[in-house]
């Protein structure tokens, strides 16, 4: 039977020393090396069952370490009402293990019930800003703590969107108390394939509302005789998306910042490498900030 | 302006790879989504299928995982066509990917129940058992003491209940022979005769990992037994199913020489009998009867 991992000090704060993303191949590297990053983010339906071994690998990772929950599963943008069953398996986990910080995805993956497994794009209309908000709200109201809201790469925009992405967002949080993860690769693989300014994007963010960002890799691919990228998430970060890391420190200061990187996965010394990048760039620019 | 529901149905429709109910209806994706999408350089149905494209990987990634000896057996080529129609068949119904597997050993039953390949079906189904108990909860060992605090006359009333890992399997294929043979090794599986023997085998979860155990006739009847669904209300006797005298019944019928105490004592120590109950309604006259015949039932555990 376990008993509660609680560490008081871990439990409101994640620290300015970047952070990686924690997945299964390398939970055993992770308590033998204990590598110098800041903290760690787990996708939260990795961690949904009732017991195992993945489930006490993270509680010991959760020992040494503050922990970020990233869910990708509850559809907050869906038609569909909230769903109550993933809710109440994401508030068990955050029980167990007490993160500092929870999220999700300003995006959908099911609608009448039925599941995509992906991020799918949000029409950005008044409709789809209400009910998201709602939902949102529903969701810091019953789990008892703000959620951060990322932003996804996208592929498409609806003819029928009158809002702006960036505007949009930022109306989410101000409408519904969340706060902002704001994955700078995904600004910028999104403003590539949809042609805007990634830097008037990152204007449009309240500041006091962004409280995570994410760096990740991407691919760029030619679909009918156009390049797009892919938010592949395999790949380490490109220099454009480190300069526009850095505009993002530059507005919204020492913010808590993740390294993800979800496919081809590489050994952990290459995470933490990336992890050491953004530390360095942070460093260069707030001194002083811990 | 189409309303979010609108769209998303019909968007979700367009990337499941489903076709339509009727003609109609038309082709997937539907004029009026491919309307509602901005071209911009790139043709609306185009886009879908970036998403379509994702959508299906993850699925398929989440089904390799779940089912590695699959995958070996039939190819990567079998395994995708299988996850297609699976996909397409079953959307997941749920946030979780990794509850999407649960549909593929029925699947797979469906699909060779009259061919050379019925074996796969059983193969998925002790992968899919084995996923179950990996991610099982944990519990504590039984309580001895209390255990041993029981009057012998209430032994037959006695409910056990198993580990969360515990998953009986039985099948008349050696399907766990073929699921190590393609799982535990890299090495070209040499040919497994699939008449060399049927499966009833225990699957558990320690600290070690899941074990497998094959099981004699009488352990199988006594854990099938005591594995039976009892009612939430333990005080209400629905006759005496899943008490450990009908457990005791139904392997002493499987094994004459069945020796309870022995298996008793061996589940219990290594945490498979992990819980006791015992009604508190007065036993059935049936089964006054009985403890008053058997000699067994007064051992001291």
């Amino acid at each position: 039977m376990q008993t509660p991992v609680t560490s008081s000090a871990f439990r409101g704060s994640v620290p300015a020393n970047a952070g990686i993303g924690l997945r299964a191949q390398h939970h055993a590297d992770v308590l033998a090396e204990r590598p110098a990053v800041g903290w760690f983010e787990a996708h939260s339906e990795n961690y949904f069952a009732d017991g195992g071994a993945h489930l006490d690998f993270l509680e010991r990772i959760r020992a040494q370490y503050p922990l970020s929950l990233h869910g990708v599963g509850l559809s907050l943008g869906s038609a569909d009402p909230l769903d109550r069953e993933h809710l109440r398996r994401l508030a068990r986990l955050a029980r167990r293990v007490e993160p500092a910080l929870v999220s999700e995805h300003l995006s959908w993956s099911s609608v009448g019930g039925s599941f995509a497994n992906d991020l799918l794009p949000l029409p950005y209309t008044e409709e789809a800003l209400h009910h998201v908000t709602a939902k949102i709200a529903q969701v810091q109201d019953l789990l008892g703590r703000r959620i951060l809201i990322e932003n996804v790469s996208s592929y498409l925009a609806f003819s029928c969107s009158r809002i702006p992405e960036w505007d949009f967002l930022a109306a989410v949080a101000s409408e519904s108390g969340c706060g902002i993860l704001l994955d700078i690769n995904n600004l910028y693989v999104s403003a590539r394939n949809h042609d805007f300014d990634a830097h008037h994007y990152l204007e449009a963010m309240p500041r006091a509302a962004v409280a995570e960002l994410h760096l990740a890799g991407h691919t760029p691919v030619v679909h009918g005789g156009r390049e797009l990228l892919i938010d592949t998430h395999s790949a380490p970060v490109c220099a454009d998306v480190w300069r526009l890391y850095g505009a993002a420190l530059a507005r919204f200061g020492a913010v808590p910042t993740l390294i993800e990187w979800d496919a081809d996965l590489p050994p952990l010394a290459t995470l933490v490498a990336e992890a050491d990048k953004a530390n360095a760039l942070r460093e260069a620019l707030y001194a002083d900030a811990a | 302006m189409p309303t979010l529901l609108e769209l998303q149905v019909e968007f979700l429709h367009a990337i499941s790879g489903a076709p339509r109910a009727s003609a109609a209806e038309g082709a997937v994706p539907s004029e009026f989504l491919l309307r509602e999408i901005l071209a911009a350089g790139l043709a609306p149905a185009q886009r879908l299928a970036i998403y379509a494209n994702s959508a299906e990987a993850n699925y398929l990634a989440s089904l390799r995982a779940s089912f590695p000896a699959i995958l070996r057996l039939g190819g990567e080529e079998y395994f995708r066509q299988c996850g297609r129609e699976l996909r397409r068949a079953r959307p997941s119904h749920s946030g979780d990917l990794q509850d999407i597997g649960a549909a593929f050993p029925p699947y797979l039953a469906t699909r060779h129940a009259d061919d050379t390949y019925r074996y796969f079906g059983e193969v998925a189904r002790l992968e899919w058992l084995y996923q179950e108990a990996l991610t099982a909860a944990d519990h504590d060992s039984l309580d001895l003491a209390a255990l041993a605090a029981v009057p012998p006359a209430r032994y037959e009333s006695l409910r056990f209940r198993l580990h969360p890992s515990v998953r009986l399997f039985a099948s008349e294929f050696p399907a766990h022979a073929i699921w190590v043979a393609n799982v535990a090794s890299d090495a070209e599986p040499e040919p497994l005769d699939l008449r060399q023997g049927a499966d009833q085998l225990l699957l558990h979860r320690t600290a070690a990992g899941v074990e497998f155990q094959q099981l004699s006739a009488g352990e199988w009847a006594f854990l099938t037994c005591l594995a039976e669904e009892h009612s939430h209300d333990d005080s209400h006797i629905d006759g005496d199913s899943g008490s450990f005298g009908a457990a005791l019944a139904a392997a002493t019928a499987a094994d004459s020489g069945f020796d309870a105490v022995a298996v008793l004592r061996q589940f219990v120590h290594r945490n498979v009998i992990v819980t006791f109950t015992l009604p508190t309604r007065r036993p059935t006259e049936a089964q006054d009867a009985g403890i008053a015949q058997g000699g067994n039932n007064e051992r001291d555990l």
